[in-house]
Order: C-alpha cells, then structure tokens, then sequence
C-alpha cells in the first residue's frame, strides 16, 4: 500500500507543466520479487510552443521536432519493446501501463489533415521519416498495418482544433528492438547518455532485461489560466533487470555451475551428504549496486536539469525503510525521504561518479506491489493449415468493482476472423459482457482487420473471449524468407475506462503477440516443375518432331536421293522433280 | 546415312497410326490378354517385396545429414556439470520419496520444486475412459519464460512419471527440475522452454498437448491455466534409474508417433549427432541393442520400424506431440555401461541450444522416411514404390475381373479350327459329344465393300453386368465393418476376451454362412461373383494407394497380407475351393492378428487394450484400417471363394 502511494507521488512529481524551457530526468529503482529490478527512466523536456513553431528549440531534439511539423503531427507515441511484464509476480505496470507498447514497435499519432486521404499521406510521410530516425522498419508501416482506432486511445494532450485530428496507428510485432534503437533514442536527450541517469543506459544490459520498453511521447500542453501553450516530449525506457544475471561480468558472463561449496544446502534433509545437495531457496534480498547491475557508473548529474526543488532529486529508489542503502560518491548529493521512508531520492553530484549499494539482507518487511486491474492473456488455439481459433482471457481481480475496458484488435489481412464466431463469456454471468462493438472488416492486400470491444468484466470473473478464423493462403512472392516460422500478430490492447486514471494518460495493459503458421508451399517446388516440365518437352518435342521432318528411306534409294548439304538437297529436288516429270 | 529429312509426314504416319489401332482393338478381343493380369499382379508383389529387400544396401539408401543450418548440432560447449550433479542426487531422493505417495501430494511436492526455480507452475488433471477403465492422473508443467522471447515460441522438455514399462522415470524427472534450475540461470533462451512432468507415458502429454490447443473434451480434462507460444519441439526423457543411478550404455531414440507420423528427421539427426559426436553416447533405434550395420540387422531395424509404424501406436511420451506438427523424440537409456546421468543432461543441454537456434519450424529435412541406422535412412521417393506396387496388383486385377464380367459366358470357337476349341474337353469327351453338336457355333455373315466374312454370333453379342447386388454386397460388407469396430472399442476389460473369440469364431464361419444362405437364392451367379471381387479388390486397390502416402508401412502390410484376395477366384473344384478358402481362413484378419500376437509374445487382450485405448486417447486409426479396408476385402473374397464350395 505504502509503495503504490510513493509511486503515485512520483507520478505527480513530474507532471507539472510551464511554459519555459524545462528538462528534467529522473530514474526510479524497485525491487522486485525473485531478485528483479525495475529500473524506470524518465526523460522530460518542454518547449514554448511559439519557439516550437518557429524551431527555436533548447532541450526539444531538432530531428524529431521537424519531423513533426514537415507531418502535422500534434501527438506523437512510439514505442519500442522487448519481452513481457509478469503481472502476476512484479504487480502493476509502470505508469499503468500507459507508458508501454506492445512487443516489438508499436505508433500511434495525431495527425492534422482536411480529410481521411490527407492524413494518411501525412501518415506515410511520419513514419518514413521516424524509419531513418530510429534505425527501425517504421516504413513498413503501411496501409495493411494502420487502422483508425475509435475508443482505445485518446490524446493526452490539449488540442485546439480537434475537429481536424486523425489518429492513426500501427504496429510491428515481428520488429527486433536491439541497440541500433537505443543509440538514437539517447541522441534525442540534451545530456545524450555522457551524464546524467542516461549515463547508466547501456544496450548490453537493457536488451538483457527480462522486460524492457523505450517510449517517447511528444503532446501539447496549454495552461488554462494563462492560456499559454508548450509541446512536452517524454521520453521513458522502463526496465525489468534479473540482479544475478545483470550482475555477471561482461567478460564472463556463462552461468556456470557455482562450486559446491558456495551453493547453500538443506542439511535437514536425511540424504544430505558431500555428493547430494538439495539447493535452498534464497530468502535475503540479494546484493547489488547501480555500477554492477547497469554495467557502467552513474556520471553525476545532467548539468541542465533542475538543481532546485522537487524535480532535482534525479534518482529514487522505491524500498522498504529497514533496507540499507550505501552511497558512494565523491561529489555532493541529498537524500530526500517521502511516504515514510519507502521513497529515497537524490540529488545527484555534479561532475563526480555517484553509485548506490544495497548489501545483501535478510528483510523482515516487503514491498507490498500494487495489483493490476486486470490480468489478459491471449493464445491461439487449434491446429492445421486452414483454420483456427483465437482465445483471449481476461480476468477481474478485484472482489468488488466490476471493470469497464475497450479491447482492440488490429490482425493482418492473412487472417480472417469469423465475426459470427465471436463469443465472450463470463463464468459469473451469462449475460453477455460486450457492450459495443466495432468492426471494421479486412480487404485483402489493402487494409487488416480492426475490431474494437467494449466489455465489462464483473468482480472477480474471468471473460473468455474466442473467435474461429480462417488462414488465407498467399501469393509465392508474398512469403518472407523465414516463412516457416509463421506470420507475428500484434498484440491486443486493453485500455481500462472504469476505474479511470487520474491523469489524461489512461491505464493500458497489452497480450503478448501470437506466432500464426501459415499454410507455406515448398519453395523448391517451381523449380522442380520448370526442370521437369522442361525435361518433359524437350523429350516429347524432340522425338515428335523428329519423326515429323525426317524422312525414312532405304540404303539402295539413298544413293539416288544423295547425300546431305545444300547441294545434296538441291540434287534431291532436282531427281524428284525429274521421277514426277518422268511419271507424268 | 540411309535416312534423310522430308516432309512427307502424313503419308507416312497415318497409315501406321492406323494399322496399330486396329492391331489394339483387335487385342482386345483376344482371350490370351485375360491370362496376362494374374501375372503382371504377382510379377508387382514381387517386386514391391524385392524392392523393399534392396533397400538396406548402400546404393539405395543414404546417410543421414542435417539439412537446417541453424540447428549447429553440438557447437555448443555444456556446462551442466560440478556442483549440479549433487543437486541432481538430492532431486533423485526427492523423486523416490515420493513413489509410494499419493498423486495428489506428488504433484504438490513437483509443483513446489520447480516453483522454487522461479517458474511458472500448473498442474492438469485428466480422465480418460477406455475398455471399461479409468485412466486418470495429474500433469505438473512449468514454463520457463525466455528473457529473450515474446511467447510466440516454446520448446517442450518432457519427463512421464511411469515411462511405457510402469517403471517410475525416478532419474528422468529428477534430471528435468535439475535441468530447469540450470537453464533458469542462461539468458540466451530465444524460446519459452516448457518442463512437463506428465502423469504417465501416453495418456498424459496427450491430455496437456490436446490442452494445450484447446481441442481436449473439456469434461474429462482440465483446460491448462498457463500457456506459452507455438511448440516447436519436444523431447522426452526415459532414464528410470533409481536412487542409486544405473550407468548407461546407449541412448535409445524414438521418433515414430500415433498413426505412424514421423517427426522430422532434423530432430532426430541433431540428437544422433549430438550423442555420438559430441557426448559419445551410441545411439540406438528400434530395439536393436548391438547393431553391426550389416544387411541382416538394417533390414531387421527397417522392418521393425515399419512394423511400429504400421501398428500406429504411440511409442512414447512424444508420439503425442506429433499430430499437432510439433516435432518429438524420446531419448531413452538402454543398457550397462559408463555414461551416467550428466552425460545424459550435457546431451540434453546441447539439444536445447540447438533448438533455441532454430529461426524457423522444423521443415527442411524428411517427415517420411525409413531408417536403416542411427545414420543411415531411406526416403520416401525411393521406398513408396513398393507399397504402391503392392496396391497396384488389386487395381490390375480389379480391371481384369471387369473385363472378364463383361465376356460372353459361353468360349468363343475358332470357327476356323477344326479340332474341339478346348482341350481340356478331350477328357469327357462321350457326354461332350452332344454338347458340341448342341453348341455348334452360328455365324453371321458381314458384308464390308464387297468383301464378305464371317463372324461368330457369340462374338457380338453383348453381355449385361448386372451391378445390383455386386455393389450391394460390397457396400454392405464395407459397413459390416462398423459392427466388430465398435464392439473391440467400447466392451469393458473383462469381456474383451470373449468378445475376440465371439469375433474370431463369426468371422471365420461367415463367409461360409453368407454363401450357403445366397445359395439358395441362386445367387451370385459366376457373373456376379466375378463382379463382387472386381469391386472389392478396386477398392481395396484404391485404399491402400492412398494410404501408402500416409502411412507407408501399414498399407504395405496390409497388401502384403491381403495379396492372395487377387488370386482367389471361385472355382467349381470343391476340392481347389475348400483349399483356397482354408488358406484364406489363416489370412482372416483377427487370426493374423492372433497369430502375431502369439509370435510376438504379447497378450491379445492388452493389445486390444492398448487399441481401445488408442481409439480414445491418441486418436489412432489403425482399427479404422482393419475394419473398414482390410476385412471388407477379405469377407468379400471368402465368400466368393466359399460360392465355389456350396454352388
């Protein structure tokens, strides 16, 4: 309870807006159960709309700020990531999920147009250009990817004319998010990974994290009372690390088997002896420190951030109060304690090294995590080339509030979903959870199917929801080079509408994206029916043709016919012509 | 050279054309044509079988390679070694303790071990029902979720509690929660592995695999509360060494699942290849212990496997994967030797790191194969022309028995000829003496430009078929089929006994029955008969082709046994008769299923069991086969055989 609380407070923390230039970092660390930690790094920067426009800009990455603009775009969210977010055991998703794509690379923007056909253009101009700006397949972004989602997302941020918006989104689930994707995310910061929390950002231990996600949110924001408005760009790389995997060396970083004599036996147990060991399970908090887990030290502070107040306390750590904490720095720093000890932050050192170190512990108190809303979890079902089944489950923890929540669908045109199959039950009920639906059908080759849900989920039920599909069978040169492997579909997203969120961000929660097998020719075969088919008719020909221009006759009449050569076959028409005159 | 190109084509091809037509239509008509078929039929069964026989020797068969690039077989360096083993001893006391419990506090104790690893834990329960039995059990899985993977993707690592003997897989389980303690700690895991300690061999990783594609009957079987992505292998391990270890000898690969599906011959390779190259484990296949590579023993392990392909049974904790595409081995210990428990984990190890290479499903190298040898197969394009050899022979003598059906009943003379047209009519000659002056042949004079013949009446005449009954009898035999099939499913243990012998004694004496009960209609006549066998045979023909590209060795079989049905013709000597129909009584289908059972030293009421059980369980069709397609034929040309004894 006290550490949903911190979490909250930090959350307000930063979300205060102005109307100057502002920059801003901070990096808050929680343990997790299983010896897990949540690193979540948050970047912010804010700019005067007026400078933005006119591309004056201190802290705004020039880039992408011109992207923007060149693409109309007012709301821009991309997100890049890896893994999955174990629910059950790490609790609620960082900013609610909000701050969180579906694996692999998922867009979603705001797009100023007159009409539908303008905004798309301008849609294909936005993710061409974020293509060459982060190193990834955005391109591939194309009509069969995007659909218009209706009630699952809603802008963050406070448009004028919001009668002239388009929003449009897609998804790359087959997308591999590795280093080439970090290094331009950190050249967008002001501090660009030299100092500063961004300093810890290292590819090898972040694309090593058993969940990672990068975002970067651009939204404008407009002060009611002074009606003054400024574009905020967020840039946020959450991270879940495994402590004893991160903390191996670079240079040795094989698991191998500990010696016996550092592995902690069971010696109750009767069998115990110098050749049989039953491992005991770790109880204390395991050992780490910022400079092990992350791979390289902490550079101190990003020169431009706050140095004052609130928004200068850069890194937090999210821990029980009995837990010790060591700080190693040359420099000077602060230590801040909110919500009775569960919330330390620092500010950091200028220009000096600052590490952490928690020792190892044996703790009597735990963090208790915050529940998630809902746990979803998405399969396919049956088998073969032809058909099969999606299956989503949904299910509502909590004991007393029924959840209300949009659930999107976006499937590529190869599969074909049977809406007529669609069927969502809740074990508690039989009344039906769907309350509005929208559906929007695929064309094949030109756009993918998008369904969107509204459903309610009574308290403590579980809704299954299923649908048959159909697989379609693609042309030859529509099959990728891994084609056995199958066909990725992106995950679905599940946006709660009650409980609501505080905040205009929303409360998100997404599946893991699901591998559909597709029906694959054997690709050697053309080959082999060219060969065959050419043996065939060269044989066929050949011989038939042979026996049409050839003309049999006997040895002795050979002589009289002549031989071969033009003169040969001159000699022969002329005695032809001779034998008919002779006959007449 | 005497030949020289001109284009007098016509001239010289149409006359040709035409005088070969008429040479055919003419054949047609022409009684030595009927008497080729019977030995083109037995020259295909002898050569399906001789091709079979030819297939061990070098020239027809290969050695195995791996086709997928990306497995890279035993590049790996393994680490399971050191201190793991005394973890290993300790979960080995910790699954022998657990032998005389409860399956209830088992799975507690499994569920807990391996939610120590920080997995993933579930449990399934199942029940099935067969022959009046209740198979039921738990099924403990966990999943270890790949730092690397998205779930999109899983590989399966399976121990059954009792392997296909009973014996508890005391060393097996134990080796899976080590293995899986050990592979938590790796962070290269591109693919969600899955540890699955199934309650027993067969019934049980059918129950989590039907599961786990939700196509299970949800009455009976608990749906799974936790899933990963696409399976793309499995591979089970059967060690069942007690607490104290057993030193092993080879490692015995089975790769043949339900319904004689392969798995794909990748998979096997990559574990051969691992075992013997890297390990040094010998490998082993079809319970041929000491292999010597020579003619005799690779025609006996191809034989073997073709027989446990025919049957079609589940063969081990695998054979449940492969209906659903998802290649499956069982690597098993066979044997006194040296190579102990973490030479069997270091195997494992390596085949996992080969697994998670895999960018793509398993596709490249052969689902339809025969092997020789742990590294040598024969594949399909070179061993399918003997199964469809063997089917072809029905197909040939289905169409000769039409032809013949279609011939007037009485012999056409040669109206040139002045000696008795038969021979064989010398020997009666007094009481032929009439008929042939009865007989005496009409002619009917034909008139064609000017020229003038004579044909014999009998020669242009046309003769009816009447398909009536013929087609009646053999559908109804088809359904007849139905009857013993839902009998040896569904009678509980106890009876099933007499319900073989009940079967054995019916069909034995039916066709008997059938034809003196159709005798006193007067039916079939020889016509009808002729036609009865023509349909039986083209299908059975039809069935068996079809089957060969399915499952290879159990069409061969099945024509192998069925091959005389081609020759059986209803004969007027009841002496010829009663011989063909005893011979044809041994090939009945229940007593070769008895005399096998007998040979092979098995039981017949356990292996009916194990059928109803298949039937149930693994969805296995081999009865289907038996009943449908192989009895039907058998019935149909007993009872023509059978017409010859009681006419």
């Amino acid at each position: 309870m006290l550490s949903s609380l911190a979490f909250l407070l930090l959350h307000v923390l930063l979300a205060g807006a102005a109307a100057s230039s502002e920059y801003d970092e901070r990096l808050l660390l929680r343990p997790l159960p299983q010896s897990s930690l949540l690193a979540s790094f948050t970047f912010r920067s804010t700019e005067p709309a007026s400078t933005f426009s006119q591309q004056n800009l201190r802290y705004f990455p020039r880039s992408l700020g011109q992207i923007l603009q060149h693409a109309h775009t007012e709301e821009l969210h991309l997100r890049f990531s890896v893994g999955r977010w174990d629910a059950e055991n790490w609790g609620q998703r960082p900013s609610y999920g909000a701050r969180e794509g579906g694996t692999g690379v998922e867009l979603w923007a705001w797009v100023e147009a007159q009409s539908e056909e303008e905004a798309f253009s301008r849609w294909l101009t936005l993710t061409n250009a974020l293509s060459g700006l982060f190193c990834a397949s955005l391109n591939f972004i194309d009509a069969t990817k995007t659909i218009r989602p209706v009630m699952s997302f809603q802008p963050e941020g406070d448009h004028k004319n919001a009668s002239n918006l388009h929003v449009l989104h897609g998804t790359l689930p087959h997308e591999v998010v590795c280093t080439e994707n970090l290094t331009p995310f950190l050249k967008l910061l002001p501090c660009k990974g030299k100092a500063g929390i961004s300093s810890l950002l290292d590819g090898h231990k972040l694309f090593d994290a058993a969940w990672q996600t990068m975002s970067i949110d651009v939204r404008p924001v407009c002060d009611a009372v002074s009606s003054t408005c400024s574009v905020e760009m967020e840039q946020t790389v959450d991270m879940v690390l495994d402590v004893d995997r991160a903390k191996r060396p670079r240079d040795n970083p094989i698991p191998r088997p500990l010696p016996i004599d550092e592995i902690e036996c069971d010696t109750s147990k009767p069998y115990n002896a110098a050749d049989t060991c039953y491992p005991l399970d770790k109880t204390a908090e395991p050992a780490w420190n910022l400079t092990e887990v992350f791979g390289r030290p902490l550079k101190g502070d990003c020169p431009l951030t706050e140095q004052a107040g609130d928004n200068a306390n850069t890194v937090c750590l999210n821990i029980p109060p009995e837990r010790t904490v060591q700080v190693n720095t040359s420099g000077e720093y602060a230590e801040t304690q909110f919500s009775s000890g569960t919330l330390r932050c620092y500010k950091l050192p200028t220009g000096a090294d600052f590490d952490l170190v928690l020792p190892k512990q044996q703790m009597t108190t735990g963090l208790v995590l915050a529940k998630p809303p809902l746990y979803a979890a998405r399969s396919i079902n049956g088998h073969g080339q032809e058909r099969g089944s999606v299956q989503a489950i949904i299910k509502n923890p909590s004991a007393t509030e029924p959840v209300e929540f949009v659930y999107l669908e976006s499937l590529p045109w190869f599969m074909k979903p049977y809406l007529h199959t669609l069927r969502a039950r809740v074990d508690t009920s039989p009344e039906s959870p769907i309350r509005e639906t929208y559906y929007r059908p695929a064309v094949d080759r030109q756009r993918g199917t998008h369904l969107e849900l509204k459903m309610v989920i009574p308290p403590a039920s579980t809704l299954t929801l299923t649908y048959d599909f159909e697989k379609a069978i693609l042309r030859y040169t529509e099959y990728p080079p891994d084609a056995n492997r199958g066909f990725d579909v992106a995950p679905a997203v599940v946006r709660l509408l009650s409980p609501n969120s505080q905040d205009k961000k929303g409360i998100y929660l997404r599946t893991t994206s699901l591998l559909l097998p597709l029906p694959t020719p054997d690709f050697s075969m053309p080959y082999n029916v060219i060969i065959l088919t050419s043996t065939v008719m060269a044989l066929g020909f050949g011989n038939i043709f042979n026996l049409l221009v050839r003309r049999f006759v006997g040895v002795d009449e050979a002589q009289t016919v002549g031989t071969g050569g033009v003169g040969g076959v001159v000699r022969g028409k002329l005695n032809r012509l001779k034998a008919l005159l002779g006959k007449g | 050279m005497a030949l020289l190109c001109k284009s007098r084509v016509r001239g010289v091809l149409r006359p040709l054309l035409i005088r070969a037509a008429a040479t055919l239509l003419a054949l047609r008509k022409d009684a030595r044509l009927l008497k080729v078929p019977p030995y083109l039929s037995a020259l295909c069964i002898v050569v399906g079988v001789a091709w079979l026989l030819v297939l061990p020797l070098d020239e027809y068969s290969r050695r195995t390679y791996v086709s997928e690039n990306a497995l890279l077989p035993g590049q790996v360096h393994t680490y399971f070694t050191g201190s793991e083993h005394n973890v290993f001893r300790a979960y080995r006391q910790e699954t022998a303790a657990l032998a005389d419990k409860s399956v209830e506090e088992r799975t507690q104790r499994l569920s807990t071990i391996l939610g120590a690893h920080n997995l993933k834990v579930a449990t399934q329960r199942y029940e099935y029902h067969a022959s009046g039995r209740n198979i039921s059990d738990q099924n403990v899985y966990a999943i270890l979720q790949g730092p690397r993977a998205d779930a999109t993707e899983a590989v399966v690592l399976i121990a059954a509690w009792r392997n296909m003997d009973g014996k508890i897989n005391y060393s097996g389980v134990a080796l899976v929660l080590t293995l899986a303690r050990y592979f938590k700690r790796w962070s290269l895991w591109s693919k969600d592995i899955i540890f699955l300690i199934s309650g027993d061999s067969t019934s049980g990783t059918q129950a989590w695999v039907d599961a786990y594609h939700d196509s299970h009957s949800p009455d009976t079987i608990e749906p799974l509360s936790i899933k990963s992505g696409a399976l793309q292998g499995a591979v089970a391990v059967d060690y069942p060494a007690g607490p104290w270890g057993h030193r092993y000898d080879k490692l015995h690969i089975l790769y043949d699942g339900v319904n004689g599906q392969l798995s794909n011959l990748d998979l096997f390779n990559t574990a051969v290849s691992i075992a013997n190259g890297q390990m040094g484990i010998g490998c082993t296949l079809q319970r041929m212990w000491n292999h010597d590579d020579s003619y005799h023993q690779r025609l006996q392990t191809m034989l073997r496997g073709m027989i446990s392909q025919g049957l079609g049974h589940a063969s081990g904790p695998h054979s449940s994967f492969i209906p659903y595409h998802i290649d499956a081995i069982t690597l098993q210990t066979v044997g006194d030797g040296w190579h102990d428990e973490m030479s069997l984990g270091r195997t494992l190890e390596s085949l996992f790191r080969s697994l998670n290479n895999l960018l793509e499903h398993l596709h490249q190298s052969f689902f339809f194969y025969l092997l020789l040898q742990a590294n040598r197969f024969v594949s399909i394009g070179t061993y399918l022309p003997s199964a469809m050899l063997i089917a072809v022979n029905f197909s040939i003598s289905a169409i000769a028995l039409w032809v013949l059906s279609g011939r007037p009943q009485t012999p056409t003379p040669n109206p040139a000829s002045t000696k008795p047209p038969q021979p064989d009519q010398q020997a009666g000659e007094k009481a032929n003496e009439k008929e042939k002056e009865q007989d005496k042949p009409t002619f009917i004079v034909a008139e064609i430009a000017g020229a003038k013949t004579l044909i014999p009446a009998s020669s242009l005449e046309i003769t009816e078929r009447p398909l009536f009954l013929p087609l009646t009898f053999v559908l109804a035999t088809h359904f007849l089929g139905l009857l013993p099939l839902y009998l040896f499913n569904h009678t509980p243990l106890p009876y099933l006994s007499y319900t073989f012998t009940f079967v054995a004694l019916t069909t034995t004496l039916l066709p008997l029955l059938t034809a003196t009960s159709l005798a006193h209609f007067q039916r079939p006549t020889p016509q009808e008969r002729t036609l009865i066998q023509c349909f039986s045979l083209l299908l059975l023909g039809m069935f068996l082709a079809a089957l060969a590209t399915l499952n290879f060795s159990l069409s061969f079989l099945v024509g192998l046994l069925a091959a005389p049905l081609s020759f059986a013709r209803a004969s007027r000597n009841k002496g010829l008769s009663a011989v063909v129909g005893g011979l044809l009584l041994l090939l009945n289908p229940v007593v070769v299923v008895w005399a096998a059972t007998l040979y092979f030293g098995q039981d017949v009421v356990e292996v009916l069991v194990k059928a109803a059980e298949g039937w149930h369980v693994w969805g296995l069709w081999t009865q289907v086969v038996v009943w449908l397609v192989w009895w039907p034929a058998w019935f149909a040309g007993s009872v023509v055989v059978a017409g010859g004894l009681v006419s």
